[in-house]
């Protein structure tokens, strides 16, 4: 539940818990004073803000707000999910069918309502032939059927499993208006940036490199929502300096860790200002050492093993992610219980046994005391992604592996390693979204195009893995298919297509006055229909 | 008096040959007494200094040995900018001599080409190469030594054009000497001296240049660079400070006693030539 620390906070939270703790925070959000402008840091300024084509967090930040999925996470809601454009789902028994409720009396922002020819329009024309995850999860999607205004009927050609469209909804599903973008050029409408939605702000105002301005949606349909007039999102992309704008009170909340880890412990200290570490519990990134198994030497068991080992997970954890991070154990992270297992072999931290598994696997230390060389490119979106570099890089000089780093700029990282396959090792932060199939069974499935980011450009193959994968995939049955996924974690730990390091989720820093911070699993990503300021 | 003896009465002089010397001295000295990649992790994430023995500047926010950085970074320092300003100087120089020993639209071609190179602020330039190219050490120096050699070429050139006026080079031209053997062994040479008091200001600015990239996480990544210290230090600036001002002092004391030295040596220059 909520994080907030204010006295009256925690008593009216007590109070209702008391009375209902079903409604207890919807009851509070009500409750919660309306108005004010919410200052946010931005660290980035996306080249398309339309969420509906780019299911990306950094596109969502900002566009979640504007432009509503059908349901979002929620902590309490039934099968982790909250309506909201749509308010009932129901799968068929043969996987083949979805139908959709939508709800009645939604207005787009421009004044014309809301109907299923604009869910079926967003699900036909953009999220399967044009979105990065929506390929993937709708990529049996036949027709959509729309038997009247408020019904969508979401039609396979292959048996579909509802629980992965269930878990697809938050981030898959953002519905755009087919009457703006019916019939023109999709990729470059001018409202990909000038985003209409359904959402409880409206895009106001962009200046590029300042801010975004977003306003208040007076005909938003949520009964006495949003609460806040205005949201700014500062552009800051100096990560050092958000700490200090929140000190200073110019910003009243930054999300996604834009306050260095390393900078928490003392700004926690602060009078005035709360460190949340909830509300990214659907939004698990996760530290991935890619391997290329191209290179002879990275093609062999014993290496990949022998480099598992060579890895302190601990170290990594305490040191790079200051405690603030699990160790992984595989493909699937810990706060994904529907699909865990913890059923899979462990390396642990173990020098001698790295060493030993690459003088069996036939690459002995010459000389100089290396067996042989590396290429490693780190990824550039994170700090913690190039420090785990720097460390990475000592950590296999340590069992005689010399590994030069690569340092690029995102663009130039993403075109040598997902396209030109130009690495041998590289540091990945790839994110769980809620369910395997979406953005996880992608990064070691084989037959993938050269070009598709976050995905096997390892020249990996095993056909039993593929096999698992292709099973699970139409899987009707939740349980089945739930133990396919235990399996496919134990292949791949066996197997090491990739290596996982750890998973974390982000830090949320707000001053003590923002309220219903963090009331749901993706709530930097979620709309902030509910989110205050105490006045 | 010799040349030396004079560099070294000026107060500058002397208190930049201090400096200089003993930079090289730490820059030699790095691998003997802090043998391995000073990169590695050494002790516990972000000891203070003065805390332990061992570590006695502290570690980084990887535990890596604070001043085992600093050392190996004077290295780098060091090398880049003197591979620098010896890149720049010895192109300039060349550039320098054949357009003002050749004249006419050979003198006009090249110093177009000088005037593209001086009218791109240098710094811009580095950061374009080394973004195109990729950062490793040798295209670090590269773009370093390309966004300075434009006014090494200016001054030689200047100098070759009023030293080829002079008589000893029209009794070259009379004895049948090649154009070629004139430019390189009677005019060169005397042209050369305000040239290389020109050397250590770009040596200067090939370090603090370096310092630039590496901070902007242009420099290569797997050597130790003052610039990259800073830039990790600055992340920590609040809880860790002494991590940015370690490199940062280092950096300064390194830049003030080459200016100082630099100063010296055109002082010296000028007055020798004033009392032939």
């Amino acid at each position: 539940m909520d994080h907030a620390v204010s006295r009256r906070f925690v008593l009216q939270s007590t109070a209702l818990l008391l009375a209902s703790t079903a409604l207890s925070s919807k009851a509070l959000a009500q409750d919660a004073p309306a108005g004010g402008r919410l200052v946010v840091a931005a660290d980035s300024e996306p080249k398309s803000l339309n969420p509906a084509i780019v299911a990306s967090n950094g596109v969502f930040f900002i566009a979640s707000k504007v432009i509503e999925p059908l349901a979002e996470a929620s902590f309490d809601g039934e099968n982790g999910l909250a309506p909201r454009l749509a308010t009932h789902w129901e799968g068929s028994e043969d996987g083949l069918s979805v139908t959709f409720k939508l709800r009645e009396g939604v207005k787009w922002h421009d004044g014309k309502p809301f109907t299923s020819a604009d869910v079926a329009f967003s699900a036909l024309q953009i999220w399967k032939p044009l979105q990065n995850l929506g390929r993937i999860v709708f990529a049996n999607l036949e027709t959509v059927e729309t038997p009247d205004d408020h019904t969508a009927i979401f039609r396979f050609s292959k048996p579909t499993p509802l629980q992965l469209v269930r878990n697809a909804l938050p981030a898959v599903t953002s519905v755009v208006a087919k009457h703006i973008f019916d019939g023109t050029d999709i990729a470059k409408n001018p409202a990909n940036n000038q985003l209409v939605g359904t959402g409880p702000f409206k895009l106001a105002e962009y200046k590029p490199g300042e801010y975004y301005r977003l306003e208040r949606n007076p005909d938003y349909w949520g009964e006495g929502q949003p609460k806040l007039n205005e949201v700014i999102y500062r552009v800051l992309p100096d990560r050092a300096a958000a700490g200090s704008a929140l000190e200073a009170e110019e910003i009243q909340l930054a999300a996604f860790s834009a306050v260095p880890l390393a900078d928490l412990d003392r700004i926690s200290k602060v009078p005035g200002i709360k460190v949340v570490t909830k509300g990214y519990e659907a939004l698990t990134y996760q530290l991935v050492v890619e391997i290329n198994h191209r290179r002879k030497e990275l093609a062999d068991l014993k290496v990949r093993r022998a480099i598992a080992h060579a890895i302190d997970k601990k170290f990594v954890v305490d040191t790079i992610f200051l405690g603030y991070a699990t160790a992984s154990t595989g493909p699937v992270p810990k706060n994904a219980p529907e699909f865990y297992s913890a059923d899979v072999p462990a390396y642990d931290f173990d020098v001698e046994k790295a060493n030993a598994l690459l003088d069996e696997a036939g690459y002995p230390r010459g000389a100089d005391g290396t067996r042989f060389a590396l290429k490693l490119l780190p990824a550039p979106y994170f700090n913690e992604t190039r420090q785990f570099g720097d460390y990475l890089r000592q950590a296999l000089a340590a069992v005689g592996i010399d590994a030069e780093l690569v340092n690029n700029d995102a663009a130039a990282h993403q075109k040598a390693v997902y396209t030109d396959h130009a690495f041998d090792l590289a540091v990945a932060p790839p994110v769980f979204r809620g369910d395997p199939a979406i953005s996880t069974t992608i990064l070691v499935q084989s037959g993938i195009p050269a070009g598709v980011g976050f995905s096997n450009q390892g020249g990996y193959a095993s056909a039993e893995i593929d096999g698992v994968i292709a099973t699970a995939a139409q899987t009707i049955d939740a349980k089945a298919r739930t133990l396919l996924y235990n399996d496919f974690q134990r292949l791949v730990v066996e197997d090491l297509p990739l290596i996982n390091v750890a998973e974390w989720g982000f830090i949320t820093v707000a001053r003590d006055t923002v309220l219903n911070v963090a009331n749901n699993p993706r709530w930097a990503v979620s709309n902030w229909a509910d989110t205050a300021l105490q006045a | 008096m010799s040349f030396f003896t004079r560099l070294l009465r000026s107060p500058e002089g002397a208190f930049g040959m201090i400096i200089l010397a003993a930079l090289v001295l730490v820059a030699l000295l790095a691998p003997i007494l802090f043998p391995g990649d000073p990169l590695r992790i050494a002790g516990p994430a972000l000891l203070p200094p003065f805390s332990d023995p061992a570590l006695p500047l502290g570690t980084d926010r990887l535990g890596r040995d604070v001043l085992a950085g600093l050392m190996h970074g004077a290295r780098t320092s060091l090398t880049v900018g003197i591979a620098a300003a010896l890149m720049a100087i010895v192109l300039g120089a060349l550039v320098g001599t054949a357009a003002g020993f050749a004249g006419g639209l050979i003198d006009e071609a090249l110093m177009r080409v000088v005037d593209a190179f001086q009218i791109v602020p240098s710094f811009l330039l580095a950061l374009a190469i080394v973004s195109v190219v990729g950062p490793s050490l040798p295209v670090v120096i590269a773009a370093i030594a390309l966004g300075a050699w434009a006014d090494p070429a200016r001054l030689t050139r200047a100098q070759v054009l009023s030293i080829r006026e002079r008589d000893y080079v029209a009794a070259a031209e009379v004895i049948g000497m090649h154009p070629l053997e004139i430019a390189l062994k009677q005019v060169l040479p005397n042209a050369l001296p305000p040239v290389l008091a020109l050397t250590s200001v770009i040596v200067a600015a090939a370090i603090l240049t370096e310092a630039a990239l590496s901070f902007l996480g242009l420099g290569d990544p797997n050597v130790v660079t003052w610039g990259s210290m800073i830039a990790e230090g600055r992340n920590v600036i609040r809880s860790a400070a002494f991590l940015s001002i370690a490199p940062g002092l280092a950096l300064v004391v390194t830049v003030i006693g080459v200016y100082l030295f630099s100063e010296a040596l055109s002082r010296v220059i000028a007055g020798g030539r004033a009392r032939p």
